[in-house]
């Protein structure tokens, strides 16, 4: 049974266990189930307690089945839905008995809201458990009443910024704001449920849970009720909202709207609004986008290679991390954060101490933003040691090599390693363009070779792109992925083509964006059009993060084998020459003092007295998008990768391309192959322009009529 | 019996009190030497029978230091640690454990060493203002609170009367009353031993440091030291070059303004630094296919009075040579730590001496040292002196010497602070 009452003595329990399933979720059916149970409850007398328990092991109730959201297509029938959810929640609520939910393990969503419906909540001391409404992530607000409830019971601020950040608690946090009344040991669960229950009864904890706040004092007390702050705390927040989302994603905002409301009405009313704000929102393309990303990243963060059943991942502990630069400090400060214990080589103590620094800021930073414990930042620091030689890479499981973009010298440390690595170390290269082949031909056994590809800054960025050559085994993608898994991160797995995905699909882009400049003159402009549409930053702003001079060198690399529509344009040449790279020279298409940015003067110049065209921001928007979907078609038409999904994963996470779009091929589909492809072929024709001549692939789409992801 | 062999070691360089080091306790160096002997070596972590280290200022934020080396450095967190303490013989003590226990069959490998950090010896408050402190955080009112500050805060604003220098204190034997220091005064009394002897030992002391400073790289890892991790460390920064014996005569004597011979630059230097080594049966470390640096045959500890610990040596030298079976000229390289120039030259005096011998009954185990074998690469009087460290640089020091000058046998000793001396035969 998914769930049922079981009574011992006066106490009753409703347990969920859903069948076929390692989580339980509050699907329609269940809720149904429930509130049948609930009927049956309110006419009974012997039972002086209600408690909710799930008999999953980390799991009380993962949330709602996001695919019945997903499904809704009607705003009333989101609204129907998310009333459906509240009217069985609130028969929990209006119990004459005191109610008890017990959280040993994650209770998200539909979970926590029904967990917010009970009198009291336990939880336990269980590292799984995590309390919290993520709605928002998915572009809709929590429909069950936590809007309501939550709010009023960790208090207005707190509330707030649980359900606007989509963020869980950990139970120490839940237990501080009063999301849960106390934390047990899992041993003894049943004894500690007993005796909480004696307390009950006995008065001890007052049964309103809106009046059960920690008592304020002094200051505190005066303002947690007034008027002025609670103002104040929506009209922050809405401000922070605007500051992280560019206003690009209306769940949160919609959700400061709704409870800047409910927070004074009575239930009934509070719900109805919840209800509304919950159907307008779930209907929203931006909504179904999220959804789709979040299937996408469920599913990458799991990936597999495919006929691979049975093949274990190899342990790894151990890691030689070969290049001691910006990218291979911010490898070795990953990996020891994550328990791997790094020797950390390069050519020189300069370089090692560059390494051993960059890792130490990036755990100073985490320490000082209370991600982290002291204690932890050291134990993991210490996973680092430095080195000139290959001592100490006898052992290692795995070596990431980083060193500089150049085959020569790639080939030479893949040839050295050979020597140095036990039977069985993985060698992973690092490369963002290089052929990852041609250094695994230069290995003992090649088969133990792969491409690691890690975005800067490492311990940021949530992409690893696994580069497989047709001689790398099956055992060394398996324990790449498992490896990337571990470090938290999502993998995609490519071939071994040059640029892979990523670089392929942004440099392109890149390129055009100084096309563009060229014909207009106008950098900021460009830049802003592609932050308006959602990008986390322009071109040129990308372009100075990286630094020219490796965004040139990727070009190059891509010309030579993909064609020159990759040769890197007149104008960054002139710019590169001039040692204008970016944020590390303090100059680029920008220049850098301090926290200041301003446009670099020098660039127009540099761009001389051209008859500058009109600034046409349509067609502009369209020739740098259409680019990269172009790009990213003949990626599949190489068979790069297999799926489109892996493109959006790769977009999303190695380039920030905004989730609430779905996806860079999800958007092209939305868009219309059709209208793509009719653009393509007007920016080909107008001035010969060769790269946007757009691909078989893209063209037999649109024979078809179907878009990447189908029909 | 079961041999002890030394499969390798490292150190840290030593750096001058307050330099380089300044920002890395002693348990941040003592986990850097752990680490890159476990990676030199190539050990399996899981081999280590215990993590031994030996470690004087004992940090009250890495209490039991051993084990917070040996968590850091990656030894597994089931296996076993142990800090020693013999003050300037905590080192040495840190191998002499491992010995002993690898003979009575405990365990087969052990890694040992020394860490110290005398730049980061504590500072306390003296205990009245302590009391007043405690007092301070015990007050449960406002007015009461601010009746103890009152009490507290006019006195800790004199710097000088509220707190005392953990390391000073360290440095300074409580039961005769002197500071290292005046132990040596004692002994250049004793035995006569001039200003200007002292000085010209010292200077040597330096001119062979710098020469060797390339040498004894081979037993040195560099180390990238916070918080600007911008330059490496990879020699010692005690040895002066162009150290001139006029320099040296300028110097006002430290520990006896009026009559005292013993000055900062005659003395052994205050300094930071850690060391490790890797002890096994010879069994084990044949069965691991690993290549011992050397082998650590026999060990003496003696005790003398307080007040002439710099004395030690003389004592322990000939006990470790008679259990050895073994005599003084058969050694082929000696060290003998420099905590004092006066207290080294007291030593070698003392050794020559036949009353000596005869007093003690050393007869047969004592005589003159060679100079062109005495502390070849320098002494602490110029490389530095972190006193829970210097055992371990000692055995480290002598074996990669033996092993670059192809030498089958050599001799370690130290005074130890408190009264008692140290030495160690080793062999190759």
């Amino acid at each position: 049974m998914s769930i049922s009452l079981k009574v011992e003595n006066d106490v009753g329990f409703i347990e969920f266990d859903q069948d076929d399933s390692k989580v339980n979720l509050l699907t329609s059916d269940m809720l149904r189930r429930l509130d049948g149970i609930l009927d049956g409850i309110g006419t009974r007398e012997d039972l002086n307690t209600l408690v909710v328990v799930s008999k999953k092991k980390g799991v009380f109730i993962a949330g709602a089945d996001i695919k019945e959201i997903e499904a809704i297509s009607e705003a009333k029938d989101g609204k129907a839905k998310s009333q459906e959810g509240q009217k069985v929640l609130n028969k929990l609520e209006d119990l004459k008995i005191p109610t008890l939910a017990v959280i040993d393990g994650v209770a998200l969503g539909g979970g926590c809201e029904l967990a917010l419906a009970c009198d009291y909540r336990l939880a336990t001391f269980n590292p799984k458990v995590r309390i919290g409404c993520p709605e928002v992530n998915l572009g809709f607000n929590p429909g069950f009443g936590g809007t309501y409830r939550l709010p009023r019971i960790v208090g207005l601020a707190e509330g707030m910024k649980m359900i606007l950040a989509g963020r869980p608690v950990p139970g120490g946090k839940a237990l501080k704001t009063g999301l849960v009344d106390a934390l047990v040991p899992e041993e003894g669960l049943s004894n500690s449920v007993s005796a909480f229950i004696a307390k009950i009864h006995k008065g001890k904890i007052p049964r309103d849970k809106y009046k059960r706040k920690r008592k304020k004092k002094g200051v505190a007390l005066i303002f947690a009720n007034s008027l002025i702050v609670q103002y104040l705390t929506f009209s922050q927040s809405r401000k922070s909202v605007l500051k992280l989302t560019k206003g690009f994603y209306p769940a949160p905002l919609k959700t400061i709207d709704l409870i800047s409301k409910s927070y004074y009405a009575k239930r009934e009313k509070g719900m109805d609004l919840e209800a509304k704000t919950f159907g307008e929102l779930a209907v929203t393309e931006i909504s179904k986008n999220l959804v789709q990303v979040f299937y996408l990243s469920e599913k990458y963060k799991k990936l597999t290679p495919k006929d691979a059943d049975g093949i274990r991942p190899a342990a790894i502990e151990k890691c030689g991390v070969c290049g001691a630069g910006t990218m291979g400090g911010g490898i070795a400060q990953l990996l020891s954060s994550r328990g791997v214990w790094v020797r950390l080589k390069d050519i020189n103590h300069g370089a090692v101490a560059l390494g051993l620094s960059a890792a130490a800021k990036i755990y100073k930073g985490a320490v000082k933003r209370r991600k982290m414990k002291p204690a932890d930042a050291r134990k993991s620091f210490a996973r680092i040691s430095g080195t000139l030689d290959y001592s100490g890479f006898g052992n290692a499981d795995l070596v990431i090599e980083a060193v500089v973009e150049k085959m020569s010298i790639k080939k030479s440390v893949f040839k050295e390693l050979s020597g140095v690595v036990k039977d069985g170390t993985v060698i992973a290269t690092n490369t963002s363009a290089l052929s990852v082949s041609e250094m695994a031909n230069e290995a003992k056994d090649p088969s133990k070779v792969v491409g690691f590809h890690f975005f800067n800054p490492v311990h940021r960025m949530p992409l690893v792109e696994v580069v497989a050559t047709p001689m790398t085994s099956k055992e060394t993608i398996v324990t790449a992925l498992a490896f990337a898994k571990r470090l938290g991160k999502t993998p995609i797995l490519v071939k071994d083509t040059r640029g892979f995905i990523v670089n392929r699909v942004l440099l392109g882009y890149i390129n055009e964006a100084g096309r563009i400049l060229e014909e207009c003159g106008r950098m900021v402009e460009i830049d802003e059009l592609m932050t308006d549409f959602g990008l986390p930053m322009g071109p040129f702003t990308l372009s100075d993060e990286v630094g020219l001079d490796v965004g040139i060198k990727v070009l190059e690399t891509l010309a030579e084998s993909l064609g020159g529509r990759f040769a890197p344009v007149g104008s960054f040449k002139k710019v590169f020459e001039k040692g204008l790279l970016g944020k590390k020279t303090k100059k680029g298409f920008y220049t850098y003092s301090g926290k200041d940015r301003d446009p670099n003067e020098e660039i127009e110049a540099l761009l001389g007295d051209n008859d500058f065209r009109p600034f046409d921001a349509e067609n502009y928007r369209k020739r740098l998008i259409y680019l990269m979907i172009n790009e990213a078609a003949r990626c599949l038409e190489d068979g790069v990768v297999d799926d489109p999904g892996a493109i959006d994963v790769g977009m999303i996470f190695g380039t920030g391309f905004p989730p609430f779009r779905g996806g860079l091929l999800r958007w092209a589909d939305s868009v219309g192959i059709a209208n793509i492809v009719d653009d393509l072929e007007r920016f080909t024709n107008k001035e010969n322009r060769q790269q946007f001549e757009p691909c078989a692939y893209l063209l037999s789409l649109r024979d078809e009529k179907k878009g990447f992801y189908g029909a | 019996m079961e041999r002890i062999v030394i499969v390798d070691g490292i150190r840290t360089p030593f750096a001058k009190m307050g330099t380089d080091f300044n920002f890395l306790g002693a348990q941040d160096l003592g986990r850097i030497v752990a680490r890159e002997v476990i990676e030199r070596t190539g050990i399996d972590v899981n081999e280590i029978d215990e993590v031994i280290f030996g470690n004087v200022g004992q940090p009250s934020n890495a209490s039991n230091i051993a084990r917070v080396i040996s968590i850091l450095s990656g030894v597994p967190d089931r296996t076993p640690a142990l800090t020693v303490h013999r003050n300037c013989a905590s080192g040495i003590d840190s191998a002499i454990q491992a010995s002993m226990k690898i003979r009575l069959n405990e365990g087969d490998c052990y890694l040992v060493g020394g860490a110290e950090s005398m730049t980061n010896i504590e500072v306390e408050l003296v205990k009245p203002l302590q009391d007043e402190l405690v007092a301070l955080s015990k007050a449960k009112t406002t007015k009461d609170r601010l009746l103890k500050m009152m009490k507290f805060y006019p006195k800790f604003f004199n710097i000088k009367k509220s707190l005392q220098f953990g390391m000073w204190l360290g440095l300074t034997d409580p039961t005769c009353g002197l500071g290292m220091g005046g132990t040596a005064e004692v002994l250049a009394k004793e035995f006569g031993i001039t200003r200007e002897e002292q000085d010209q030992f010292a200077l040597l002391s330096h001119q062979k440091a710098i020469a060797a400073r390339e040498i004894l790289k081979e037993e040195i890892v560099p180390v990238i030291p916070p918080p600007e991790y911008k330059k490496a460390v990879d020699a010692d920064n005690g040895p002066r070059d162009g150290q001139t014996i006029e320099a040296l005569a300028k110097l006002k004597p430290a520990f006896d303004r009026r009559s005292g011979t013993v000055t900062a630059g005659n003395a052994s230097q205050i300094s930071d630094g850690a060391g490790a080594l890797l002890i096994m049966s010879e069994k084990k470390a044949k069965s691991l296919g690993l290549k011992p640096l050397g082998i650590m045959r026999t060990y003496a500890i003696a005790a003398v009075e307080p007040h002439r610990m710099g004395m030690g040596p003389a004592h322990a030298i000939p006990m470790v040579l008679k259990k050895a079976k073994m005599r003084l000229k058969e050694m082929e390289a000696i060290e003998i730590n420099e905590a004092f120039a006066v207290q080294a030259l007291a030593c070698l005096k003392q050794l020559a001496s036949e009353v000596f011998a005869k007093k003690f009954g050393y007869e047969g185990y004592t005589g003159e040292i060679d100079p062109g074998i005495f502390n070849v690469n320098g002494g602490a009087v110029a490389l530095g002196h972190p006193v829970g460290t210097t055992g371990t640089r000692l055995i480290l020091t002598m074996l990669k010497h033996m092993q670059r000058n192809d030498l089958n046998i050599g001799l370690v000793s130290l005074c130890v602070g408190g009264g008692q001396g140290a030495a160690v035969i080793l062999e190759r």
